[in-house]
């Protein structure tokens, strides 16, 4: 069944990021599966107004202040009229907020509650709970995410995370995984053998060791902040470039580390063996991975990293700390963990590069176990799935796999796995969130709700004229939905599983977590 | 009590006129003008005209006595109007009221006698020639803005969608050829997304159609009602 869906958060594309790079390929591919998709962010310079993208998706750039590093200001209210305005021009049923630290996302989810909407939300990061920031971030968060309908999140560490930090019930959080689009990220050889010549490298041959001469070159392609863990780079390379001689660096990116950075290189006199080439656009990422042999991650904290799985993608061998959602990302052939501090970081790349002159890595072959492992249009059918569950068009018991008494957590759920939208029960649930915040949101709610009664007189629905969609193409669309129906009907599942093996794997997780 | 309030905050209901002269001409008109075809509606319309214009004189009428009182120049047509003993009278009150409230006073019953009621804004396309937009001012002193494009320099004439305040509203842009903006056509009114369809629809076959394809057959003057 299409759905119309608003994803809503500060974060989108002329900005370049993580979340809009999956809010992105997330809504053209469930426009792809024949939902209709549109997204709410905030004005950036230059760009007002509603724009179309690619493929028809519609983006509200929505005038307002940004105070700092583009994060609007947290008015509760203010955005509530233009957003009902936007939802019952393109008659919008589900509401999916993405990213924790956009107050666009939180006041949506409310308002979207508040008019009787579904609602997801999306946590792309990892927080911490102990400094003032974050204790701050987590009221907030759990100030929206008590009425939410689901939450998704990138990663069983981040879900764990987000359960905590938001006081959640485990069930109503799922697992879908970040994706890359694997045609970006081709390795080298797939470049070079081109239709007549057989692949040299991707064919299944015996494996070609790295004489002990051939340079190998490691590539760290990150922003350099703290906890990306810049500083752990700067004290561990000296050390394994005085180990390892036949060793080359090539760092991409730029932040306040950078300097860290290039002292480093010049105290220790390394300009002729680590490269430092500044911030590179996501397209050129590519070309530069394809440089290298061993992508080296020293992240700090990471929900999932989807540059790993670019840089396995791209058929490099990946040195990571093994912190947040990092170890569920790839599978162990294709890595080596180090735990965060500098010395097993240095001992993990000797045993990468190790490995890469024994021959005993087969990197050629991992760009195509990556495609099969991450596709987006596998994460638009697990969040299909999810829309479908919390719209009550799968039952309770298939959509939670049949874990736990309906409601064994949270008592008041309406239709199957979705809240109530009753005002009475909606207070209670804000009514938890703490002994002052309690009473303070649920005095939000009620000022929002008053917001929305007020709204539906003096700017009524009759009023508001209904877009049109986007135009589809017909045949496309009968095929999607003949592939549907046939979907939806006898072997659903089957066809899920076949496509995904992960999928298998997560399900019984979730079993055991509940 | 709530349809009420609906009533009174919403906007004034717009109508679409079209007017096809010739098959190579059309004009639609967006008004806000209500539309008069009872008696009793029509009897509202003419009593109204008759008070402004009777307001209209009686203020004139009185800052030029006043005017004359305070010069202590002759005021020869007042006593060939009132006659002498009205004049005296007319004299006393003048003399009672002074400037400073009697110009604003004046001021503002000028402008409201002058105030146009309602915004008319309209399109005229003439094929081969070009188009012109057109907005009605706010005063009866005032003719209306208009703004005349060639067919030659216009690009595009499409439909889009803009931020407007707390909502967001459809608008028909025309794309001008040499201009960064685009050139809106009822800027003020903003009329719904059906009647632009229309108006785009029609401009669109009058600038860019051959002759004889898709003409349409419009009554000479053809309203069409658009519930706001």
């Amino acid at each position: 069944m299409p759905y119309n869906i608003a994803m809503v958060s500060d974060n989108f594309y002329p900005q370049p990021g993580g979340v809009e790079s999956h809010m992105y390929q997330l809504s053209s591919k469930l426009i792809d599966r024949g939902h209709k998709v549109i997204v709410i962010t905030h004005a950036y310079a230059g760009r007002t107004g509603v724009r179309y993208l690619t493929n028809g998706l519609k983006v509200y750039y929505v005038p307002f202040f940004v105070i700092y590093r583009e994060t609007t200001f947290p008015t509760v209210f203010s955005f509530f009229p233009v957003f009902r305005n936007i939802v019952i021009r393109e008659r919008i049923e589900i509401v999916h907020g993405h990213a924790s630290l956009s107050s666009l996302c939180h006041e949506a989810i409310l308002h979207a509650r508040t008019m009787g909407l579904r609602t997801v939300f999306t946590d792309h990061s990892l927080f911490g709970f102990a400094d003032a920031g974050s204790i701050l971030t987590n009221k907030l968060l759990k100030f929206t995410l008590s009425d939410v309908d689901h939450v998704i999140c990138v990663s069983h560490t981040c879900k764990e995370n987000t359960v905590l930090r938001a006081s959640l019930d485990p069930l109503m959080v799922s697992v879908i995984p970040n994706a890359v689009v694997a045609e970006n990220f081709r390795p080298l050889s797939h470049d070079l053998g081109g239709s007549n010549m057989p692949k040299p490298r991707a064919a299944s041959g015996p494996p070609q060791p790295m004489g002990p001469d051939e340079i190998i070159t490691v590539v760290v392609i990150q922003r350099l902040y703290y906890n990306k863990g810049t500083d752990l780079l700067v004290a561990a390379i000296p050390h394994i470039l005085a180990a390892h001689p036949n060793v080359r660096f090539i760092i991409a990116g730029n932040g306040p580390k950078a300097i860290d950075l290039e002292q480093m290189i010049e105290r220790n006199v390394l300009q002729d063996r680590v490269l430092m080439i500044g911030p590179v656009r996501h397209e050129e990422v590519r070309d530069v991975m394809v440089r290298g042999h061993i992508y080296l991650c020293p992240s700090l904290t990471e929900a999932f990293g989807t540059v790993i799985v670019e840089a396995a993608s791209c058929g490099l061998y990946v040195v990571a700390t093994r912190v947040g959602g990092i170890p569920e990302v790839l599978p162990p052939h294709m890595t080596e963990f180090a735990a965060p501090e500098e010395d097993e970081l240095v001992e993990a790349t000797g045993r990468a590069i190790a490995k890469l002159r024994a021959g005993k890595v087969r990197t050629e072959l991992f760009h195509n176990q990556v495609k099969l492992m991450y596709s987006w249009t596998d994460v638009a059918q697990r969040t299909e799935r999810v829309y479908d569950g919390i719209s009550g068009n799968i039952s309770h018991g298939e959509f939670y796999q049949g874990a736990g008494a309906a409601g064994a957590w949270s008592a008041p759920r309406g239709r199957a796995g979705g809240q109530s939208f009753a005002l009475i029960e909606r207070l209670k649930r804000y009514y938890g969130c703490g002994i002052w915040a309690g009473k303070l949101f649920c005095v939000c709610v009620i000022v929002d709700y008053l917001l929305y009664l007020v709204l539906e007189v003096f700017a009524p629905r009759s009023r508001i004229d209904i877009c049109k969609d986007w135009p589809k193409k017909l045949l496309k669309e009968k095929n999607k939905a003949i592939e549907r129906g046939f979907g939806a009907g006898t072997n659903g599942d089957e066809v899920l599983e076949t496509r995904n093996p992960r999928r298998h794997k997560e399900r019984k997780e979730e079993l055991d977590d509940s | 009590m709530l349809a009420l309030l609906q009533r009174l905050t919403s906007p004034p209901a717009q109508t679409l006129y079209t007017l096809q002269p010739t098959h190579s001409t059309i004009q639609y008109t967006v008004s806000t003008r209500p539309i008069t075809q009872t008696i009793p509606a029509i009897l509202g319309y003419i009593i109204s005209v008759l008070v402004r214009v009777l307001l209209g004189l009686v203020t004139v009428l009185s800052l030029w006595t006043k005017w004359r009182t305070t010069l202590e120049q002759p005021t020869a047509p007042l006593l060939w109007i009132l006659g002498s003993d009205r004049e005296v009278r007319l004299f006393a009150l003048a003399h009672s009221c002074q400037w400073r409230y009697l110009a604003p006073s004046a001021f503002v019953v000028l402008f409201l006698v002058f105030r146009r009621g309602y915004t008319e804004e309209s399109l005229t396309l003439l094929r081969g020639l070009g188009i012109q937009t057109s907005t009605s001012s706010s005063t009866y002193l005032l003719g209306p803005t208009t703004r005349f494009i060639p067919t030659t320099s216009i690009q595009d004439i499409f439909i889009n969608e803009a931020f407007k305040g707390f909502e967001i509203r459809f608008y028909l842009a025309i794309v001008v050829e040499g201009e960064e903006d685009v050139v809106v056509v009822f800027p003020s009114l903003l009329p719904r997304r059906g009647t632009l369809e229309v108006v785009w629809r029609g401009a669109r076959r009058c600038l860019w159609e051959r002759e004889g394809v898709g003409r349409e057959r419009l009554q000479d003057r053809e309203k069409e009602s658009v519930d706001m």
